[in-house]
């Protein structure tokens, strides 16, 4: 089963936002921006950009109807900066106009004079400052003073990742519609129905119920479209006050220099091992750079330090994690949501022991994996573990971890200007919102009397293919063939409080809700053919591939009829039902709890070949086995594994950014460079975990958006070997990417 | 007024020849299959075919980035978007991407089938190569590629049960359900279409070659200004041998120069290096000439062709003239080239028996990215010995950069000692700066490694540097 647009995508029919034809009056915003990343606004003249041709109106903060306040998780981001500037490319105005070219002249007639302040932009000197989003979180598991003494092999250091940028396909944009008594339509490429619903509401200062979101799908988000909502709502607010339709479309390179990006961490680690590898202590703190604004930034540094542990089980251990602010714009999320910072630190701990130890980092790896009866941090005892299984099932399928290694270090003494690098990881990834509020969804299915149904839910379809996925459910649910099922919009006319499609989560909350409003469904339906075959028990009513069955035996009653009849004999053919995940928790004043209702699990070995002559190099094959419980959906369960491990791979090699010493964005679209069909392993194999049941999902399957994004750091931890091979007396790399300009300055600065 | 045919549509605007293809598409046509990613040219989400006749009267397509295309440029010719090769049913392309699941979020989509359609309509052997070849500018950030080069592997397959003939491609690929029956009567309409000049009469006309930078560079600047399209010049383009040199007409686009069996012929190195130049949709337009007076420190083109040691024929008031092409910079941005001056064409001289040339170029990324640094080198030897040798390197000054005062290697035995005396030499002569490309540490790191590595590919000279030797 594939992607249920995907035959509209390749004939270029599906309609994003931009797509809509152009309503009669349509008028285009674009923002006017900050160009420092500290300081004040002392004058702002609007008065000749506002009778520039062509222009309808210029706006600020005074002009917000609400308050001007869209901060995601707490209150601190005006949507136009009215005094204080906080970072470069902060929206301060917006002009509206009746062509976009129009509407950016006018953007140069708008003056601006500011006191420049010095910004902070790293994240450790704004914590020594004072500078944070919250509090610092610390968990703390057994007895990590008194577990040192008893470690044979001690390691300590300092690690850095930097931060990716989404490139979603599609810009961040939206469309807004005026309507009548005050309603406002929204078409927007975001992914927080509810969330971004509430925020247009504040600004414009009208009830939810006026506000209708509508989406149909998204070019592609990756958790960039969940949290910041200005480019959804400040084309509603010139709407709004001009009461006319407004299209905001962000350029790529406004894109890349203003919109958040995964953050950027500094981390302190100390691992300490018994003389046979087994980890008896680790002790980590993180430091997160998360920019101007709190933005979603604390819920993702909750998951890099409940993940901190990735896959290992680890008796004694402390880590401290903190949001700092900087003056860059407010990071977000991107899939994986701290985790892939999470596992990046340990796993380069692990990588610092092996080396002292003499041993290669898959032997520490292996002897250290999560099995049953284990617990996580935060308390939780495993079950149903496949850590063990997974690493296995690899060592199996792709030709021997151990001969794999040996080939790599026989290939390595025998070359010089080519080094080989190998690397093991292995994935543990907590499923559900670690905000347990969150884990919600809930979905319409309405039977017509034609008998074809549709299903609508607080899903958003981004290309991950959820919507095919619960089709699939819907259409099992009912025994129909899935080409009777639509899967609607999603609006928050219908679908209420939507929580973003987002933690991966999108198929197990709305696919929940989805099978049981069919299973309703299904009820009643039942009911009304037990009283058509006059028969007692509608138990021994069933419905199978659109016949009707009773007591087993097949009659001549088809679904269409039998719609038919149901609606004419009165039965209720619409359902709207509501799944809220079960016994998830968290406590946040110990730090224990029941965060996650399961994990998914996953294994893999990444190969590549150094040239240490230019310092380039080539990722030269993956193999991974990954658990998806019993998949919904092979085809598109492998292209999110596919997809999400060269995303890793790119942000483990090749995507970097660069400001200059004011906090300006340097990098535009002409120099940041995400992997390309030349750069792709020749080698790429996927194998799905086989007989794996995951009873806390719908029907046993398992999330699979983000987990396998894990499996990429074995790009960096394999080019790590083959760095190390090529030469030793320097420290062990600890700063990812690595691109070839740093590959190349640690083999030759 | 401009003519051209868009999908099976013969269409006449009166819009500024500057406006640019994608604009046109979405915003009069309201055709919205073609997706904006970048702008640039850099993700290839807008791709489209464009086809024109030759002399003879035949037709070829080219996949080019609409997003950077101004409409003036494709006058006259058969603008291909995704509408015009959808048919009843999903096409061959289509249902080979649809097999493969090779679509998640949709968006690049529409370029994808563009490129491999180009790929079908150019390929002489329908090799697998040259399908990745054909959608090496176009991204994806969803699928990974994996299930994208799976379909193209099956097209490729696909269509090598099918003839190859050049001359019948277009029947073959209607044949084959690849493109829809309209094509057929293109070249018909085509030369019926009669388009005059796009180009302005002022004398004050921005020219446009290939178009590739400027319309990335000031593309609100150039749909308000006058244009003179080279690509109207048919005279000039052109790759012909003459004597012992190959002469390059300035219209002649990079992948043109790439696939041209004289410049196979006489340069074999060419068919894989031009490949590091920016990606197939680019190549289709950007031209030698264009990558000359861009002037960029870090051309690759230039880079290559100072190392050949090539020349350029430059045409304007009143009289024509020859000057080598490392003589032609002078400084940033600046070169040898007065108003009303245009370049006519490139020579490059053949290379005498034993003779060798290596190109190398460092980026982050290999393909579709400008080099951190990148050089060529031209040696002839007599036996072991440097006979004479050239050097270009980009990336590590103000202009693309001819290393002066070689001689003094002349008569020298090529081994690790005289390799490393020249790259220290080499560094010695450099001033690379700090950008976005690298810091300026290491560009003059890099640029001493090119050395060695010329000397490593084509002499097998070892590499000894760092603790792993």
């Amino acid at each position: 089963m594939r992607n249920v647009d995907m035959k509209m995508h390749i004939r270029g029919r599906s309609v994003f936002v931009d797509d809509i034809p152009a309503q009669e009056g349509l008028l285009h915003a674009v923002l006017f921006l900050s160009p420092i990343a500290k300081g004040t606004i002392e004058k702002l003249d609007i008065s000749k950009a506002n009778k520039a041709e062509g222009v309808a109106g210029v706006f600020v903060g005074k002009d917000i109807p609400g308050p001007n306040q869209i901060g995601h998780m707490i209150p601190d981001q005006p949507l136009f900066a009215e005094k204080e500037i906080q970072y470069a490319g902060q929206p301060i105005a917006m002009v509206v106009a009746e062509s976009k070219h129009l509407a950016k002249k006018a953007l140069k007639l708008i003056e601006l004079q500011v006191k420049e302040e010095e910004g902070v932009f790293e994240p450790r000197e704004a914590f020594k400052s004072g500078m944070i989003h919250a509090a610092p979180r610390v968990i703390t598991a057994g007895d990590l003073d008194s577990a040192w003494s008893k470690c044979e092999y001690i390691v300590e250091g300092k690690a850095h990742n930097g931060p990716q940028e989404h490139f979603y396909f599609e810009t961040q944009r939206a469309l807004a519609v005026p309507g009548e008594d005050d309603t406002m339509k929204v078409y927007a490429s975001v992914q927080s129905p509810g969330a971004f619903q509430h925020h247009i509401a504040e600004i414009l200062n009208i009830p939810m119920h006026k506000v209708e979101l509508e989406i149909r799908r998204l070019g592609g988000a990756f958790g960039g479209k969940e949290s910041t909502a200005i480019w959804a709502v400040a084309p509603a607010l010139a709407a709004k006050l001009l009461n006319r339709p407004v299209k905001m479309v962000l350029g790529r390179n406004e894109d890349i220099a203003t919109s958040g990006k995964r953050h950027p961490y500094e981390f302190d680690y100390k691992m300490g091992l018994d003389k046979d590898g087994k980890i008896l202590a680790y002790q980590v703190d993180l430091y997160q750079q998360a920019g101007a604004f709190a933005d979603i930034s604390l819920a993702v540094l909750g998951r890099s330090f409940l993940h901190v542990s990735s896959s290992y089980f680890i008796p004694n251990l402390k880590a401290m994690a903190v949001s700092c602010k900087t003056n860059l714009p407010s990071n977000n999320a991107f899939r994986g949501f701290g985790v892939p910072q999470g596992v990046f630190v340990i796993e380069t701990a692990i990588e610092h022991a092996s080396e002292v130890m003499g041993v290669d980092p898959s032997v520490i790896k292996r002897k250290n994996l999560l099995q049953d009866g284990d617990f996580l941090p935060y308390g939780m005892q495993l079950e149903k573990t496949n850590a063990i299984r997974c690493w296995e099932e690899l060592d199996r399928r792709s030709g021997g971890i151990a001969r794999r290694i040996k080939t790599i270090e026989a290939y390595n003494k025998a070359n010089t200007e080519t080094k080989k690098g190998i690397s093991v990881v292995p994935v543990c990834f907590g499923i559900s919102f670690a905000q347990t509020a969150l884990n919600q969804g809930s979905a319409l299915a309405n039977i017509y009397a034609d008998g074809s149904v549709s299903v609508s839910t607080g899903a958003v379809e981004m290309g991950q293919g959820v919507n095919m996925k619960i089709a699939l459910i819907a259409a099992k649910a009912l025994s129909i063939g899935k080409d009777k099922v639509r899967v609607e919009t999603t609006n928050t006319s219908r679908i209420p409080n939507a929580s973003p499609t987002s933690a991966s989560t999108g198929a197990d909350l709305n696919g929940m809700a989805a099978k049981m409003a069919c299973d309703t469904l299904y009820k009643r339906l039942q009911v009304f053919a037990a009283k058509k075959f006059n028969h007692n028990n509608p138990d021994e009513i069933s419905i199978r591939d659109e016949i009707v069955y009773l007591k087993s035996a097949k009659t001549d009653y088809k679904w269409e009829q039998l719609i038919h009849e149901a609606y004419w004999d009165r039965t209720d053919l619409g359902c709207r039902a509501f799944y809220a995940t079960p016994g998830v928790y968290i406590d946040r004043k110990t730090e224990r709890g029941r965060p996650f209702a399961y994990y998914s699990y996953g294994t893999s070995i990444t190969e590549v070949t150094l040239d240490c002559i230019r310092g380039t190099y080539d990722i030269d094959s993956v193999d991974v086995v990954h658990d998806v419980g019993v998949s919904l959906s092979h085809n598109i369960d492998k292209g999110q594994i596919e997809g999400a491990i060269i995303q890793a791979i790119g942000w483990s090699t090749m995507e970097q950014i660069k400001y200059n010493s004011k906090g300006k964005m340097l990098t535009a679209v002409n120099s940041y460079k995400i992997p390309d069909i030349k750069f792709c392993p020749k080698e790429f194999n996927v194998y799905i975990l086989e007989n794996s049941l995951n009873p806390y999902a719908v029907s046993n399957s398992k999330a699979v958006g983000e987990p396998p994004f894990i499996h990429g750091l074995g790009a960096y931890f394999a080019l790590v070997r083959a760095l190390r091979s090529f030469r030793k007396d320097k420290p062990l790399p600890a700063s990812l990417p690595i691109t070839p300009e740093k590959a190349f300055m640690y083999l030759y600065e | 007024m401009l003519k051209f045919i868009v999908n099976d549509k013969i269409l006449e605007t009166n819009a500024h020849p500057g406006t640019i293809l994608i604009d046109y598409l979405r915003d009069e046509l309201k055709l919205y299959g073609t997706k904006e990613g970048c702008k640039e040219g850099e993700c290839g989400a807008c791709t489209v075919l464009a086809g024109t006749l030759d002399d003879k009267g035949n037709i070829s397509y080219k996949s080019v980035a609409s997003c950077i295309l101004p409409i003036g440029d494709v006058n006259g010719s058969h603008i291909v978007s995704i509408e015009g090769v959808n048919q009843e049913e999903l096409n061959t392309i289509q249902k080979a991407i649809f097999d493969y699941s090779a679509s998640q979020c949709g968006f690049c989509t529409p370029g994808i089938v563009l490129s491999l359609t180009y790929f079908a309509l150019s390929s002489s052997e329908f090799s697998y190569k040259d399908a990745e070849d054909a959608l090496d500018g176009n991204l994806c950030r969803c699928t990974g590629y994996v299930a994208i080069r799976n379909a193209a592997k099956a097209l490729s397959d696909l269509l090598k049960t099918k003839s190859r003939d050049m001359n019948k491609r277009i029947d073959v690929l209607l044949e084959a359900g690849v493109l829809p029956s309209y094509f057929a009567q293109i070249p018909q309409k085509l030369k019926k279409l009669n388009a005059s000049s796009a180009s302005s009469p002022s004398a004050k006309a921005r020219i446009i070659a290939g178009g590739t930078d400027l319309f990335v560079q000031i593309p609100d600047q150039l749909v308000e200004s006058d244009l003179k399209f080279i690509s109207e010049r048919k005279d000039l383009n052109y790759i012909r041998v003459d004597g012992n040199c190959i002469r390059i007409g300035a219209a002649t686009s990079l992948e043109d120069f790439r696939n041209s069996c004289a410049v196979n012929k006489y340069f074999p190195f060419m068919k894989d290096d031009v490949l590091l130049h920016s990606s197939m949709i680019l190549r289709n337009k950007a031209t030698l000439a264009g990558n000359i007076v861009n002037a960029s420190p870090i051309g690759d083109i230039t880079i290559m062709l100072l190392a050949l040691n090539a020349s350029i024929v430059i045409d304007g008031n009143g009289k024509t003239r020859e000057i080598a092409l490392d003589k032609f910079y002078k400084d940033y941005k600046k070169f040898d080239l007065s108003e009303g001056e245009i370049i006519k064409e490139i020579l490059v001289p053949f290379m005498n028996e034993g003779v060798l040339y290596n190109f190398e170029k460092v980026s982050n990324r290999k393909i579709l990215d400008i080099a951190a640094v990148n050089s060529s080198i031209l040696i002839e030897t007599n036996g072991m010995d440097i006979a004479a040798l050239r050097i270009s390197a980009g990336g590590v000054a103000s202009i693309p950069l001819m290393i002066g005062g070689l001689d003094n290697f002349r008569g020298k035995e090529i081994s690790y000692e005289t390799v490393n005396k020249l790259a220290e030499y080499v560094v010695s002569q450099v001033a690379p700066i700090d950008d976005v490309r690298g810091s300026a540490n290491y560009k003059k790191l890099l640029i001493r490694q090119l050395i060695f590595a010329h000397f490593n590919k084509l002499f097998g000279v070892k590499v000894c540097a760092g603790e792993g030797c």
